[in-house]
């Protein structure tokens, strides 16, 4: 389709714009026009983002370069801030476990995500209600499904430790949430159970539109099982699978809300990632200027990411 | 620059001035009256009590009452208890102006400078109800001016399995720190392990932790909130005990406790003995009456400087944005009236031990034997960084978890010399040393 003809057709020149008010127009005519019932489309998402997203985002780049406390006026301290968080041993270990977070959560949500949707590809009784209960994890709110975890993971009465000892592997459960090297593992298993649906929906989505007559093709020419994944639905689903870890990285990159409900970044920081440690320095210690040099931090790594996907897009 | 013609008095200019002038005092009297007139409402935001007859008598007898005698609708609104969202939300409010008049304050030293001048109640309160215990003022009272009312202390103690510590041979609780360790030892030995919170919460941790500081002559912060006395041989010894308190007494999974974590333990039996409040002791009474006629309460243990405890205290502010506050003032001047107040702390069977003397003998205190050791913490109660100012500094210590950090590496496996060298660098950055 020819986009540039299409913008010129859509966007008249200046002068006729007046002709939208001319006296006697009728408002189903002014619809009719692209470029109005366009605008008209676009007004209320472009306000919404302008103003939660918008908004918030200039706001916290302002504030990164004052010294802001709650309640108190601002000192300009340009890069002050990210001076200090550059020498603060607590910045440098939540972002360490922020990349460990995110690399170790997604990559687990991608393999998984794929075994996932291959099982679910599959023809058996009762697919649809499987599928339903599947995307629970991502329905139920985070909070409240973090609760549940906080319970499963209780050394003395979570069902995980109960399982281990009454199968007779352990006499005593290993602490899930005391120990430093266990906790992480523990809010990498959380965010990976509550990510995998999204994963396993959306490639399946892309498992759907791979074209039958290719593996009955290379079934006839003798390929195996294994020789039809690897060189036709791995290939075929490799876009969506690309797409859909980009933005599991963005949101696993971002997560907040279940490491603040399971283990507050402790034991001794041990799961502390930039999202609890930014809303520590601003929302608890009331260092606006700072807490937002360490939230704005982030974008850097999280742009590189989308300048990968908007690359990828584009040579699409 | 004037000109002739905009000095000149022209009829129109002279009409319409005297229009003007004869609706403003037409106006004059319901414009006065406007700003004479009482507000419809006061909003007051609070964080849900452990006790939820507390916040039933607000609503139900208190409010009720103030509407009825003043025509003022009091709006109580609730935030999730916790420290943290009530915390979130008033720094939400103070930040936003939001339509809050008054609020039940917490770690105020964050939020100060928006907030009311209210040195006229303290001191009619402080002259009236028998005087204030002093270290809250240092809280309360900031360069000279009040501006907080002190409420009431969350009384943070050791809250143990009396049926438990007396199978393990221990008839009276613990009463030095070397005695608490080898009770730990004891009761871990026979499956009742101890839960003593290090992990990122707001009251649990650093209410044993800071006080076990204090006993043994650590000063985190010397007094002029500058000098930081932490690397000291009392420092490592302090380490060195926890240390082995967690690793030979404890139940592994404290180290990484929020506050709600250690109630869950100790109700589900896992753990024989915790530092908390009282809302172990309220809920077992509650929901598991069996085990709440086993729990007791007792003092910290002392070290070789004293006995000392945490104050987790609570107050009231009024936020500067508040469009009238001398009626807000004269709402809060009338709750914390005996008349009112006594009731009020009653219904939540003392949880809040109030600040002003006047309560140390009342009888809601003999309602249980295990109330009154939460009225004795007021005795040896500090704040937290105590003798350092209640400034920022101390709050941004608290809140990035500084102390607690540094109890909870040494108990996962870094070396006592290592956790002081990093905590003292923290409080460096803080401070503005580093």
């Amino acid at each position: 389709m020819n986009h540039t003809a299409e913008a010129v057709r859509a966007v008249p020149p200046a002068a006729p714009v007046l002709r939208f008010l001319r006296p006697g127009l009728r408002p189903s005519e002014l619809l009719e026009r692209e470029a109005v019932f366009s605008w008209l489309l676009l007004t209320p998402p472009l306000l919404f983002l302008v103003a939660f997203l918008g908004y918030p985002f200039v706001y916290g780049v302002y504030l990164s370069f004052f010294q802001r406390q709650v309640a108190s006026h601002a000192h300009f301290v340009g890069l002050g801030n990210f001076v200090e968080l550059w020498a603060d041993p607590i910045f440098w270990k939540a972002a360490g476990n922020t990349v460990k977070f995110t690399a170790a959560a997604t990559v687990l949500k991608m393999v998984g995500g794929l075994g996932m949707a291959l099982a679910m590809n599959q023809n058996f009784r009762l697919k649809a209600l499987t599928r339903a209960f599947l995307l629970l994890p991502f329905i139920v709110p985070t909070v409240l499904s973090t609760v549940a975890w906080q319970w499963i993971l209780d050394p003395g009465m979570g069902l995980i430790n109960r399982l281990l000892i009454v199968s007779g592997l352990v006499t005593t459960g290993p602490s899930w949430l005391g120990n430093p090297t266990l906790a992480m593992v523990s809010i990498i298993l959380v965010n990976t159970w509550r990510g995998l649906p999204f994963f396993g929906i959306s490639i399946l989505s892309g498992l759907q539109t791979v074209p039958a007559d290719l593996h009955e093709s290379a079934t006839i020419d003798g390929a195996g099982a294994w020789a039809r994944f690897r060189h036709i639905t791995l290939p075929l689903l490799l876009p969506v699978i690309f797409i859909v870890t980009t933005f599991s990285v963005i949101f696993t990159f971002f997560d907040f809300q279940l490491v603040y409900v399971l283990t507050g970044g402790g034991p001794a920081n041990a799961t502390h990632l930039m999202a609890t440690y930014a809303y520590s320095l601003s929302m608890n210690s009331g260092q606006m200027g700072l807490g937002s040099a360490a939230a704005l931090s982030m974008v850097p790594v999280l742009g590189l990411v989308l300048v990968v996907l908007a690359l990828y897009v584009r040579k699409d | 620059m004037s000109t002739a013609s905009s000095r000149s008095i022209t009829r129109r200019n002279l009409l319409k001035t005297a229009a003007i002038g004869a609706a403003g005092a037409a106006a004059a009297p319901w414009i006065a009256r406007q700003a004479q007139a009482k507000p419809a409402s006061i909003t007051f935001m609070r964080e849900s009590a452990y006790v939820k007859e507390f916040d039933e008598y607000f609503q139900n007898v208190l409010a009720t009452t103030y509407e009825k005698e003043t025509g003022i609708k009091i709006n109580y609104e609730i935030v999730a208890a916790g420290g943290a969202p009530a915390m979130t939300r008033l720094i939400a409010i103070v930040e936003n102006k939001a339509p809050v008049d008054m609020a039940w304050g917490q770690q105020e030293w964050l939020y100060r400078e928006a907030l009311v001048d209210v040195s006229d109640i303290d001191e009619h309160i402080g002259k009236t109800q028998g005087g204030w215990y002093p270290e809250i003022t240092r809280l309360s009272r900031w360069d000279g001016v009040w501006k907080s009312v002190p409420h009431g202390n969350i009384g943070q103690v050791m809250v143990y399995r009396r049926d438990w510590f007396e199978e393990a041979g221990i008839k009276t609780f613990p009463d030095t720190w070397e005695e608490f360790l080898e009770a730990a030892i004891k009761l871990k030995a026979k499956g009742h392990p101890f839960g003593m919170s290090m992990g990122h919460g707001y009251a649990d941790n650093n209410s044993w932790l800071f006080p076990l500081l204090w006993s043994y002559g650590v000063e985190v912060v010397a007094k002029d909130g500058k000098t930081i006395h932490l690397d000291s041989a009392e420092t490592a010894r302090c380490v060195d005990y926890v240390r082995k308190l967690y690793k030979e007494g404890c139940l592994e999974d404290c180290v990484g406790w929020l506050d709600i974590h250690n109630n869950k333990a100790f109700l589900t039996s896992q753990i024989s003995c915790t530092n908390n409040a009282s809302s172990i002791l309220l809920s077992a009474k509650r929901d598991l009456p069996e085990m709440g006629k086993v729990i007791d309460h007792a003092l910290n243990p002392r070290g070789p400087k004293g006995r000392f405890h945490s104050l987790v205290p609570v107050t009231h502010c009024i936020f500067d944005q508040t469009p009238d506050p001398t009626e807000t003032k004269k709402f809060l001047a009338w709750l914390l009236d005996p008349k009112q107040a006594a009731g009020w702390y009653e219904s939540a069977d003392m949880y809040y031990a109030p600040f002003m003397h006047h309560y140390d003998h009342s009888p809601a205190w003999n309602k249980d034997p295990r109330y009154p050791v939460l009225q004795k913490v007021l005795e040896t109660g500090k704040l937290w960084l105590w003798p350092a100012p209640t400034d920022r500094k101390a709050g941004q210590t608290i809140n990035t978890w500084v102390i607690a950090d540094m109890f909870a590496k040494a108990c996962t496996g870094a070396s006592t010399k290592t956790v002081i060298a990093d905590a003292t660098a923290g409080l460096k950055q803080i401070y503005g040393q580093a």
